[in-house]
């Protein structure tokens, strides 16, 4: 039997009276696209902090191909296979877009404490960065700062950034966000490309892409999952309907 | 033998991408040469305190400019510094290299301590933080009678093996020397991979961590080192004036460098020192000024001066380098218009 | 007679503190509403001092000086206000530090060449100088006890101002949230030159009444300054409810300390180690408090809601 990449169990997390994350368990499986829908509010980027470590939860664990990470912080599950975009945009926009993909991949080498050569210039990063750069389309893009880049262009940007890391599982909160049709079609793409390399799991209020992508899909409700299943059982479930996609 | 081929390529790659502030430090060089023939010794005593302040300011700007913390305490390094010659030579320890030694080992540990618990903070907390410690080493120097307390002590001039100091040409080249390996090494510093790093910190901490690095653990590096170079520093300040007193961290001390940063710009490994020329020739040029107008009140000069550093920040966005830089592009522009 | 040097020590730590609230009131308003870092707080300290001491010499009277010492410190903060300090507003922590430190430096030197770098001393009026038991056998001055009364006076005028009134309303509505404020169509550039102004004329109030019992001098307003960030910092940005308790906490340990702290380390090492080590500890002592504070509760003991 397939270990799952991840896993969360029992997760509880509240802000004061406030219950964001009610008793949660679910896993995403090696390979698969595991999208997580819910009303606004219903405590999805909560539980994406939870398991990117930013938060911490109250109770429950949180495994990583059967590893607790549970007590970690943010660059411990980041070295530990977790990778993340977030919901924001969030690159080094006073950087060019090679020197942003350069930054991550001597971290990925674990040569950030290094204090000799001249990253920038150094001819390996250099190639090892341009590699980042070619799983998003954006080798000729890669003279340009970052802060020039068009909406859709930065968010590839932070996806390669966050492959960079060479994670196990890819946490990607709402991708789509302010883009346009167009953009959203070629982000859809090449998160399809990533399908079996890297398990996913994907917030997204753009239900098209969901529906495309997603090989399971988990939907959300304050804090609690109401349903689990493949995208047909989802858009046939009668409690999905009344709490969800029927209140839409 | 490699290495050392390597390690040419690599100071070379750098100076040449850096011509500002190697010029600058070979003007240093040459400037005694000029004061000699022009019988005007005072002006080396000038430039050795252009060199230590431009050098601690360097020092400063690693943080400041390349890590974005705000630190408003960075004399108390100076002050460290001074005092590690100053005790040293109290106990009878004359000899420079240890004074040397001890500095840095002294500051590195009190960076250390301070930046493990400031870099706690953020913001505004940080920067009162900061001051608050440079001023609790402040008023605990004060209150050290036996180091003479708020008048502090005359000290004799360090014993650097065969550089005698009381020789003021020694003296001016050992600062030099110091201000080049200082300049050498946050050059590397700033290029390399850790560099870069801060760098990145300073843009998007955040995303840093989502590359798997914590940031805290590189500031903190970063701060020891700006913390070390600003000891350095200090402890051949103390060598230079002979004497040491708490006046040398005075929190006024912290400001000043912060505005040699500015007004030279923020970031730039050559901006720190032009700065420091421009700041500490205004100190010295402007009562001549201000004499030669209105002679009662040549002593006044800091009324002009205030104004001006008000100016540098409100107006002057990236500082001189960023002048002439400035002016750089629009020449460039100008030649490209009159080009074939 | 060690009860009689306690309770004088705390009086003496109290007016300290309540002078220091003054000064921060002003400080953290502006601080936590503006966000402006204004290191020139110490120099309206000065032009208070400086403006009651020069109106008292020139009339005789040491009230009118005090009077008239209220609206100078209004006027040159709102006359500050609107010539630089607005202009900060969208400026960083580094840029405002820098500038308003362009400002001491030329306050300075304009009260030098306005009054020389001597000190001046002001004299007390009669109704003012002179002792009164606190305790019997426990002599204490009255200005000094005049002064902790006007800053408890002050800091209640302050709060109910804050607490129930309507711009005191805006003030925190400013702190919590600026676009909320506009949106309510309140006129937020003219509350915040009236913050700054009143502010200014707390930190003129606090110099108008050190100025007999420390000499007035150029830069006599900085040690103040500093210790009021440090106020601010225990107390929590935007609060005065913090920064007046943490102005009380700061003034006592500070006067306490450097009283009492010798003593009681002589009871722990021995005499020569405690004399040397005493003095430098107690300075420190206001430091220390705040680094502490800040370890565990890196916003200050009040932080402001926001």
């Amino acid at each position: 039997m397939d270990k799952s990449v991840l896993e969360l169990r029992n997760l509880c997390k509240s802000f004061g009276a406030l219950t964001v994350t009610n008793d949660l368990s679910f896993t995403v499986e090696p390979g698969e696209i595991h999208a997580l829908i819910g009303p606004n509010g219903a405590g999805k980027t909560t539980l994406i902090q939870q398991i990117y470590g930013a938060v911490q939860p109250d109770s429950g664990q949180v495994f990583l191909n059967g590893r607790e990470i549970t007590g970690l912080g943010v660059p411990e599950r980041v070295q530990a296979g977790i990778g993340r975009s977030f919901q924001i945009s969030n690159v080094l926009m006073d950087f060019t877009v090679l020197e942003n993909a350069i930054v991550a991949e001597q971290a990925r080498l674990g040569q950030s404490f290094r204090f000799l050569r001249p990253a920038f210039s150094d001819k390996s990063l250099k190639a090892g960065a341009s590699k980042i750069l070619s799983r998003v389309g954006l080798e000729d893009r890669a003279m340009q700062p970052a802060s020039d880049l068009a909406h859709g262009e930065r968010r590839m940007l932070e996806l390669a950034l966050a492959l960079a890391t060479a994670p196990k599982v890819l946490l990607l909160d709402e991708p789509m966000a302010g883009a346009g049709l167009e953009e959203s079609q070629r982000m859809t793409e090449i998160i399809d490309q990533l399908r079996g390399q890297v398990a996913i799991l994907l917030i997204e209020h753009d239900m098209d892409a969901v529906f495309r992508l997603a090989d399971r899909i988990t939907v959300l409700v304050e804090g609690a999952i109401i349903a689990t299943g493949t995208a047909d059982d989802i858009s046939n479930s009668s409690a999905v309907q009344a709490a969800y996609l029927g209140s839409a | 033998m490699s290495g050392i081929r390597n390690l040419i390529g690599l100071v070379y790659e750098g100076v040449k991408d850096n011509r500002l502030l190697w010029l600058l430090i070979i003007g240093f060089a040459l400037f005694p040469i000029i004061t000699h023939f022009a019988d005007l010794p005072f002006w080396n005593d000038v430039a050795m305190r252009i060199m230590l302040l431009g050098m601690a300011a360097m020092g400063l700007n690693l943080v400041l400019g390349y890590g974005g913390m705000v630190s408003f305490g960075h004399a108390a390094f100076i002050g460290i510094g001074a005092y590690c010659a100053g005790i040293s030579q109290f106990y009878g320890i004359t000899n420079g290299w240890v004074h040397l030694g001890f500095s840095i080992i002294t500051c590195g540990f009190a960076g250390l301590v301070i930046g493990y618990l400031a870099l706690r903070t953020s913001g505004i907390y940080f920067i009162m933080i900061t001051l608050a410690f440079a001023q609790m080493l402040f008023f605990l120097f004060v209150s050290l009678e036996a180091f003479g307390g708020d008048d502090g002590m005359s000290i004799d001039r360090a014993e650097f093996g065969f550089i005698d100091l009381y020789d003021p040409l020694r003296l001016y080249f050992l600062i030099w020397i110091a201000l080049v390996v200082v300049g050498m090494g946050l050059m590397f510093i700033v290029r390399s991979r850790f560099g870069v790093t801060l760098r990145a910190i300073k843009s998007n901490a955040s995303r840093v961590e989502a590359m798997g690095l914590s940031p805290l653990r590189f500031k903190i590096v970063g701060y020891v080192i700006s913390a070390v170079v600003c000891g350095i520093a200090g402890t051949l300040f103390a060598s230079w004036q002979e004497y040491v007193s708490p006046d040398i961290m005075h929190w006024t001390r912290s400001g000043e460098l912060m505005i040699i940063i500015i007004l030279g710009g923020l970031g730039t490994l050559a901006g720190p020192l032009l700065g420091a020329i421009v700041f500490l020739l205004l100190e010295e040029c402007l009562p001549l000024l201000l004499g030669a107008a209105a002679p009662a009140y040549a002593e006044n000069w800091m009324i002009l001066f205030g104004p001006f550093l008000i100016m540098v920040v409100m107006f002057g966005r990236g500082g001189l380098i960023g002048l002439l830089s400035q002016l750089q592009v629009r020449r460039n522009a100008r030649s490209d218009h009159r080009g074939p | 007679m060690t009860l009689t040097l306690i309770l004088e020590q705390t009086f003496n730590g109290l007016q300290a503190g309540v002078t220091l609230f003054l000064v921060a009131a002003g400080l953290t308003l502006i601080l936590g509403i503006m966000d402006v870092v204004f290191l020139a707080h110490g120099a309206q300290v000065m032009i208070g001092a400086y403006a009651a001491a020069a109106v008292a010499a020139a009339t005789g009277n040491f009230y009118i000086g005090l009077f008239l010492a209220i609206p100078v410190t209004f006027a040159s903060g709102y006359v500050l206000e609107f010539l630089l300090i607005r202009h900060l507003y969208r400026r960083d922590h580094m840029e405002q530090v820098l500038a308003t430190f362009g400002l001491i430096l030329f306050f300075n030197e304009l009260i030098r060449i306005g009054f020389g770098p001597a000190a001046l001393y002001s004299d007390l009026p009669r109704s003012l100088s002179g002792f009164v038991e606190i305790l019997p056998g426990a002599p204490y001055p009255i200005y000094r006890l005049w002064v902790i009364l006007v800053g408890l006076a002050c800091a209640i005028g302050i709060h109910i101002f804050v607490s129930r009134t309507r711009i005191g309303a805006m003030v925190r509505a400013g702190a919590n949230n600026p676009e909320m404020t506009a949106a309510l169509g309140i006129n937020i550039k003219i509350l915040f030159r009236f913050i700054f102004a009143v502010g200014a004329c707390f930190a003129g109030v606090a110099g108008m009444m050190l100025g007999p019992i420390t000499a007035v001098q150029p830069g006599m307003g900085e040690p103040l300054l500093i210790l009021s960030l440090v106020v601010i910092i225990i107390g929590g940005v935007g609060s005065v409810r913090g920064a007046f308790i943490a102005a009380i906490i700061v003034g006592l340990i500070d006067t306490l300390g450097r009283v009492f702290l010798p003593a009681m380390l002589r009871s722990v090492v021995d005499q020569a180690t405690a004399d040397g080590a005493g003095p430098a500890v107690a300075s420190m002592l206001v430091y220390i408090t705040m680094a502490v504070v800040l370890i565990f509760r890196p916003t200050g003991l009040f932080p402001a809601k926001g």
